[in-house]
């Protein structure tokens, strides 16, 4: 354990961990308002919270289906269903009337549904109308989440992928896809809004003491499925960090896409072994049936379209973040897992309630 | 609440207190201001209110009575778990019995042979450790490796190893990795040495490999350890190296095009050319049979005197002596970083390493008198 590094702060804190650059900064001077969707989703709900201590946000206009919560006094809450067409008229009404400065869009799924028409409607075509809206009420800079797990794993990726890697995921898997097309709604949002600061934040799994995705489920089992003679390296991003990381890009004007991800990279099979956990080893050639049968029947936390990230690296490269954003991360990758593990081993002797 | 010492009293006190008053407490002051409007209301509210306090203070006095008692070494004996220090047989018994037990053991065994971070390519140290009598083994009995040159490895610093690559089953990377560690032991640098694509498509091999320090070929990789100033080798035939006919030892490969010059020249790496005599024979390759390397996943299925004959017990290495001779590094200082766009300079360059290890090859071949022998 590294004691050298910033202090740690409990969780909602991203203040300490972050160091101004210089160059890329371009503070307002005026407070701002700030549009947030999805800010039921843990990312969301845990900005929420930052936003509403900040002092240079006036205030934060929630769009949702349901109030988030947790909601401070800065936060107003709009009732809005992203899914629905007439949601675009009502957003560039609404984000023009409140005068929103920056949208923060995190409404997407953290784990694979079985609802992947709804997931669809939501993620893809519900940031296309998101963004209309934005675009016509001239939001001027927009903050959007994805995942490293959109460059897919292959055996042909290089150990650390940049941002200019392909995301070359599998189209098959709605999870994926619906994913990617918001990435390529938030380029054209880019393009056609001149001056418009476009920040994607591609985080790495997030871990932690109260996250919950289909990791965490996938590594809270005292059996964890794996592919035998594969050990990938894997990365993970401390929820933290994750939160400091949108915090930090609402903050600075920091146009591009960058990797979220911890430092330093964990074997599969190490994983498990600091979880506590117990692999079961499968033949990859038959990983596949059983994992639709293990999904469909909703014994596994994801389908089988996963199961080249317990072969192949997708391990991606932070460099770009930590020069171009100024994002340190305060916990490595197995200081995540670590701090992950020792909440999951008192839930498992149910000493910690669900929260 | 400082001193604990009545807690215990009124903790021993019964729940029923009785309803004489007692010496009169804080809480308790502001009620004789009051007059009495009904005496008879007024004891019994006292005494509910008695009893209420005795209670009260019987469960602080419980919670306060554990950390004042615990110091002293007396813990009431009749507790059911005995101390941890008297372990018996039967707790050993009854550890047995719980499914934790095994986990641990389980755990601890598992994580014997493993460190509990790796670089950034996964290269385990503990692992290796492990593995390292196995290559030492191949180094001194089986291959009976001879060195040259190691002087002209730099002490440190980033440097490339350009080496030719040969054998069915590639032990070259990791004899030259060990030749390294063991001929420079003040300096003990790892070699990391970039496998082809498809030792990572194979189950096992491929996380063996990276745990020994291999890292997958390509340039961003090796860009990244040379940053980080490692003594990268590069086998610039690939697998066309590997896939070598018999009859084609020690005549070097294509060097693909050219991309360890372009790497070389835009990190400002020297290069050492070295020449590996001895691996070409290992697994003498008859055939290639391409036909259905796809379905295996691998680039081809050789035919050797031994392989599909003797099962996979034919891919067994021939124990032939081997050489590893290290060239005279060629530093590329001279040229600029940008130089990596001129073509006619890569192929011009890559042309000279190549000359220069096949000369090594040569000059080693022709002073050997026999495969197995030296």
């Amino acid at each position: 354990m590294a004691d050298d590094k910033s202090p740690r702060s409990a969780p909602p804190a991203g203040g300490p961990l972050v160091q101004a650059p210089g160059a890329a900064t371009r503070r307002r001077a005026q407070r701002r308002v700030v549009a947030l969707t999805g800010a039921s989703s843990f990312v969301g709900q845990n900005l929420l919270g930052l936003l509403e201590e900040d002092e240079h946000i006036e205030r934060v206009v929630v769009v949702d289906v349901k109030p988030p919560p947790g909601a401070g006094k800065k936060t107003r809450f709009y009732e809005v269903d992203l899914t629905q067409p007439t949601a675009e008229a009502r957003l560039s009404e609404l984000f023009a009337a409140e005068g929103a400065s920056c949208l923060v869009h995190l409404a997407f799924y953290n784990s694979p549904s079985h609802a992947s028409a709804y997931a669809h409607e939501l993620e893809s075509v519900g940031t296309m109308h998101l963004l209309v809206a934005a675009r016509q009420a001239r939001v001027q800079k927009l903050v959007m989440s994805s995942l490293t797990l959109l460059y897919g794993a292959h055996p042909s990726n290089p150990n650390f992928l940049g941002e200019h890697q392909p995301l070359r995921a599998t189209r098959r898997e709605p999870f994926f896809r619906d994913k990617i097309e918001a990435e390529a709604e938030a380029a054209r949002f880019g393009e056609r809004s001149d001056g418009a600061v476009v920040t994607v934040l591609r985080t790495a799994p997030i871990v932690g003491p109260t996250v919950k995705s289909f990791l965490t489920r996938y590594l809270s089992r005292r059996v964890v499925p794996t592919m035998m003679g594969f050990d990938p390296l894997l990365q993970f991003v401390h929820e933290v960090d994750a939160i400091a990381a949108f915090k930090l890009a609402v903050d600075r004007d920091v146009p591009g896409t960058f990797n979220i991800v911890g430092d330093g990279v964990l074997p599969l099979s190490t994983v498990i072994k600091l979880a506590g956990r117990v692999a079961l080893p499968i033949p990859h050639p038959i990983a596949q049936p059983l994992g639709s049968l293990g999904w469909l029947a909703q014994l596994l936390p994801a389908p089988p379209t996963f199961v080249p990230y317990l072969r192949f690296l997708c391990v991606a490269d932070g460099v770009r973040a930590r020069d171009i954003m100024g994002f340190r991360p305060a916990y490595t990758t197995r200081e995540a897992l670590v701090d992950f593990v020792s909440a999951q081993r008192l839930r498992d002797v149910k000493l910690l309630e669900e929260a | 609440m400082d001193d604990p010492k009545p807690k215990p009293k009124a903790a021993r006190k019964p729940s029923a207190a009785p309803p004489k008053p007692k010496a009169p407490k804080a809480p308790r002051k502001p009620r004789p201001k009051r007059p009495a409007a009904s005496a008879e209301a007024d004891t019994r509210s006292e005494a509910l209110l008695e009893e209420l306090e005795h209670r009260l203070d019987a469960i602080i006095g419980d919670h306060k009575l554990e950390p004042a008692v615990a110091p002293p070494p007396t813990p009431p004996p009749p507790t059911p778990p005995p101390p941890p220090d008297s372990t018996t047989v039967f707790d050993t018994a009854r550890d047995m019995l719980t499914s934790d037990f095994y986990l641990r053991r389980w755990g601890r065994l598992a994580m014997r042979s493993r460190s509990e971070e790796v670089d950034d390519f996964g290269y385990d140290p503990t692992y290796d450790k492990r593995i390292k009598p196995f290559f030492d083994f191949l180094y001194e009995r089986y291959f009976r490796v001879e060195c040259r040159g190691i002087s002209n490895v730099p002490r440190h610093g980033r440097c490339m190893l350009v080496a030719n690559h040969s054998g069915t089953i590639p032990f070259d990377g990791p004899m030259l990795k060990t030749a390294v560690k063991r001929e420079q032991p003040s300096v003990g640098r790892d070699v990391r040495w970039l496998a082809e694509d498809f030792v990572f498509h194979f189950p096992f091999l491929g996380s063996f490999e990276s745990r020994i320090g291999a890292v997958r070929a390509c340039q961003e990789n090796a860009e990244r350890l040379l940053r980080q100033e490692a003594l990268v080798a590069v086998f610039p035939e690939g697998t066309k190296g590997i896939g070598k006919l018999f009859r084609d030892r020690y005549k070097l490969q294509r060097f693909g095009r050219g991309g360890f010059i372009r790497l070389a020249l835009r990190t400002q790496t020297p290069i050492v050319p070295v020449a590996i005599v001895g691996a070409e024979e290992t697994n003498p390759m008859l055939f290639r049979v391409e036909s259905f390397s796809k379905l295996l996943g691998v680039p081809y299925v050789p035919v050797t005197p031994t392989f599909p004959l003797l099962g996979p017990l034919g891919l067994m290495p021939a124990p032939t002596k081997w050489k590893i001779v290290f060239g005279e590094p060629l530093d590329l200082g001279d040229y600029g970083p940008e130089s990596e766009n001129d073509e006619m300079l890569v192929s011009r360059l890559a042309e000279t390493v190549r000359q220069s290890i096949q000369g090594l090859l040569d000059a080693a071949v022709r002073e050997r008198k026999s495969v197995l022998f030296g």
